[in-house]
């Protein structure tokens, strides 16, 4: 079995993040980058299915301008086997990227297909549901954890009530949450062998998908600065404060 | 600072005229019928080994222009590294003219060289005037301060100016120092104890044992750069787990440069995968730095020899399995062509049982910082050692075998210095940013977040010259003399910027809960092994004194 795992590259999660001065989104050029969290968990959990005899190959994909291919390295590094990179310059919505994703689903036909639940950039957490839609195939988002019985994927998920198991066709798309594993990190023998693993490049007009925009962003603000605190001397007045200045009782 | 990188390639020009000026002024304190005497080189001590600082800020500012143009070509010379460079050419212009400390007590100003006439002509230039006033201005390096602090929650402190394969490492081994390491180093040092062998073994299957030995005998075949940046970032979280690698490094390097052919198959798979945990054992206890002098016998009987004699400061002595051992078998030939080097098994002992092979026994010494491997003095009482064992099968090599991995050695030390400073920086920040006195964060005040820009500047120059050390030895070109200058530098400014990190502590940077009260104590070693602060300026002087 094949497993397919999208990677996205992003802010590096404790860098501090700056508006841009136009308002037009955030400030990226010649801040530190890494792989997505999500996707990195998704990654690990594909060599693990890999390394129990589950899977044959893994192919990290991403989609994005040249210094994917880090991203992607990164990935064949931890122990994916080969990558695909659709090169572009243009920063794509959800839907764009699950459309590039189902059509090189319909060329590799892998058995899953693993994701982050979302990127840290957009916290969309909509590709793996809309690639599910194109694709027509089964999903279990959310999981916390992944078996495989025969044909068909267990998978648990984190909902709001607690976990719930399903049982799903294969091929499916699984999105993963904060818990289903810890990655790791690579070795220096894998950083050697990722250096001659192969990474296809490939562009959006080769998959004929058409990946326009559908949103407009209107406007990126800093979030409001945190207002000192103040202290209060009683009961009564820390009540009074939260009915008529904060308004929240 | 307008045209800055055109200042700086100014200012080096005029460095390298001063540098050739301060040579030809020792030269005439110490030569003698054109060739350095041992006595004028003994009474100008002071002089020489000013020279060899002079000389080491004119490569490490070199190194550091190079870092800035290779940035600057690739449009990433920004505001960070900038400043890092302006900062770095003000403050070390100024020593020049006004002093460089080769310790806090000891400065190798102009007059100490003879240059007793006030005018520095070559160091009088626009361009070097104009950084030296001009280029730490209070204004900029509050600047500076606040860019660190706004990235510091990203560890980045400038661009490293590393390929991707460099880059990946680095972030990939900062997780493990940041999960396996950093937790748990100030309690290894606390309780005294020994770096786990759970630890080690991911060490071993992280790959850093093989790291540089070739791939026909097990290794990864990688490096010297990225052994650099490995030993960099272990180091960072305890400078005994960057030292670790160390031992396996000396070792290898020794039987790739002596070893025959069936010692390198045999040992270096062995090494390489961390089966076999080696250490070196030179140091004898009347005997450190004049390593040609050492007393201790290996004796010929029948096919094998027969050790006997005292060794000290030998580090993870107790739990290694093979002993890279200098002795000497030519009990006629006093100086260094009667030693010989051995690869001597051993039975890995603990602390319960130390040394449980026959023939060693000894104990351990109690040290202020550099422990999780522990120091051991051992003595040999008729140790045997087989024949085969003898490096490359011929006696009165062992001095030459060792002074050829010296390079190796110095590099690896300097990234270890480079390593442990990053860490002390990062742990005095921290503390700088957290910490609040009179109703602000003590970073405010410009005498503490100063003291971090310093130390940022110092440690992206002595980084610098190590990675330069490492790539010249990749290509296979002689690169002592700037490895034995990053080893110098490298020392100082760990030793400056852990003094300083606990400074920015006050009273809690006293207290050995606090973490950099440990790396005070690991700082202070880097000074001393592999070639005390003296010596190498002494190696360097002299090696500049034999050029033309």
């Amino acid at each position: 079995m094949k497993i397919l795992v999208p990677v996205k590259r992003v802010i590096d999660p404790y860098v501090n993040i700056r508006v841009k001065s136009d308002q037009t989104g955030v400030e990226t050029d010649n801040v530190k980058m890494s792989m997505n969290p999500f996707c990195e968990i998704a990654i690990e959990e594909a060599i693990r299915l890999k390394e129990a005899g589950k899977a044959e190959e893994i192919i990290a994909i991403s989609i994005g301008n040249q210094q994917c291919q880090e991203t992607i390295r990164t990935a064949l590094a931890m122990g994916a086997d080969r990558g695909i990179h659709v090169l572009t310059d243009e920063i794509l919505e959800p839907l764009a990227l699950a459309k590039v994703l189902a059509k090189i689903y319909e060329e590799e036909k892998p058995g899953l297909v693993i994701m982050g639940k979302q990127a840290i950039d957009g916290d969309n957490n909509q590709t793996g549901q809309m690639f599910a839609a194109l694709t027509d195939l089964a999903q279990g988002t959310f999981a916390s954890k992944i078996d495989i019985e025969g044909d068909m994927a267990v998978v648990t998920r984190e909902v709001d009530g607690g976990l719930q198991t399903i049982k799903i066709n294969m091929p499916a798309v699984i999105t993963t949450d904060l818990r289903l594993n810890e990655p790791r990190y690579a070795s220096l023998p894998n950083i050697m062998k990722a250096k001659k693993k192969s990474i296809e490049q490939k562009s959006p007009a080769d998959y004929g998908v058409d990946i326009a925009p559908r949103l407009k962003v209107l406007k990126v603000m800093e979030p409001p600065k945190r207002q000192a605190g103040i202290k209060v001397e009683s009961v009564s007045e820390l009540v009074d404060k939260l009915k008529n200045e904060a308004g929240v009782i | 600072m307008d045209n800055l990188l055109i200042k700086c390639r100014d200012s080096l020009e005029s460095i390298g005229k001063y540098t050739d000026a301060a040579k030809a002024q020792v030269k005439k304190l110490v030569m003698e019928d054109g060739k350095v005497s041992k006595q004028l080189m003994a009474r100008e001590q002071h002089a020489a080994h000013g020279l060899a600082w002079i000389a080491t800020y004119k490569a490490t500012l070199t190194e550091l222009f190079n870092w800035a143009e290779k940035l600057e070509s690739e449009n990433k010379f920004l505001e960070t590294e900038q400043l890092i460079l302006q900062f770095a050419f003000s403050e070390y212009l100024s020593q020049l003219w006004h002093g460089i400390p080769m310790s806090q007590l000891e400065y190798a100003r102009p007059q100490d060289l003879g240059l007793k006439n006030g005018l520095l002509t070559e160091l009088s230039t626009s361009s070097v005037k104009d950084l030296m006033l001009n280029g730490n201005e209070a204004s900029d390096r509050l600047k500076l301060a606040d860019i660190l602090k706004d990235s510091f929650s990203s560890k980045n402190f400038g661009n490293l100016g590393l390929d991707e394969t460099s880059s990946m490492i680095i972030q990939e081994f900062k997780k493990f120092v940041e999960d396996d390491v950093v937790p748990y180093a100030h309690e290894w040092h606390l309780k005294d104890e020994l770096i786990p062998m759970e630890v080690i073994n991911k060490m071993s299957e992280l790959g850093i044992f093989g790291l540089t030995i070739p791939e026909e005998y097990g290794g990864l075949g990688m490096s010297k750069l990225s052994m650099c940046v490995v030993t960099e970032e272990l180091a960072r979280g305890y400078i005994g787990i960057g030292s670790l690698g160390t031992r396996t490094d000396i070792s290898s390097e020794l039987l790739l440069i002596g070893g025959t052919e069936e010692q390198k198959k045999y040992w270096l798979p062995k090494i390489a995968s961390g089966e076999i945990l080696p250490t070196a054992v030179f140091t004898e206890p009347n005997i450190g730095s004049d390593l040609a002098s050492l007393k201790t016998r290996a004796v010929k009987s029948g096919d094998d020899y027969s050790i006997t004699g005292n060794k000290t400061w030998i580090t993870h002595g107790a739990r290694s399995d093979l002993m890279t051992m200098l002795a000497r078998t030519d009990p006629n030939e006093k100086g260094y062509k009667g030693l010989s080097m051995f690869l001597a098994e051993k039975e890995r002992g603990d602390d319960d049982n130390m040394f449980p092979s026959k023939g060693m026994s000894g104990g351990e010494i109690e040290v202020l910082g550099y422990r999780g491997m522990k120091e051991y003095e051992i003595a040999f009482d008729n140790f045997k050692v087989k024949g085969s064992n003898l490096l490359g099968g011929e006696e009165g090599k062992g001095f030459k075998q060792l002074m050829e991995t010296f390079e190796s050695a110095r590099i690896q030390t300097a990234a270890r210095a480079v390593g442990v400073a990053q860490s002390s920086m990062e742990t005095g920040m921290q503390y700088a940013l957290d910490r609040s006195q009179f109703g602000q964060s003590i970073y405010q005040f410009p005498r503490v977040s100063s003291k971090i820009v310093s130390m940022v500047t110092e440690i992206m120059a002595a980084r610098q010259l190590t990675y330069f050390s490492a790539r010249e030895k990749d290509k296979g070109n002689r690169c002592d003399l700037e490895a034995g200058m990053a080893k110098l530098l490298g020392a100082r400014v760990a030793w400056a910027t852990a003094d300083n990190s606990l400074q920015i502590h006050g009273g809690n940077g006293f207290a050995l809960e606090y973490p950099i009260s440990r790396l005070l104590c690991d700082s202070r070693i880097l000074n001393i092994f592999e070639g005390a602060a003296e010596m190498q300026a002494d190696v360097i002087a002299r090696r500049l004194l034999a050029s033309n």
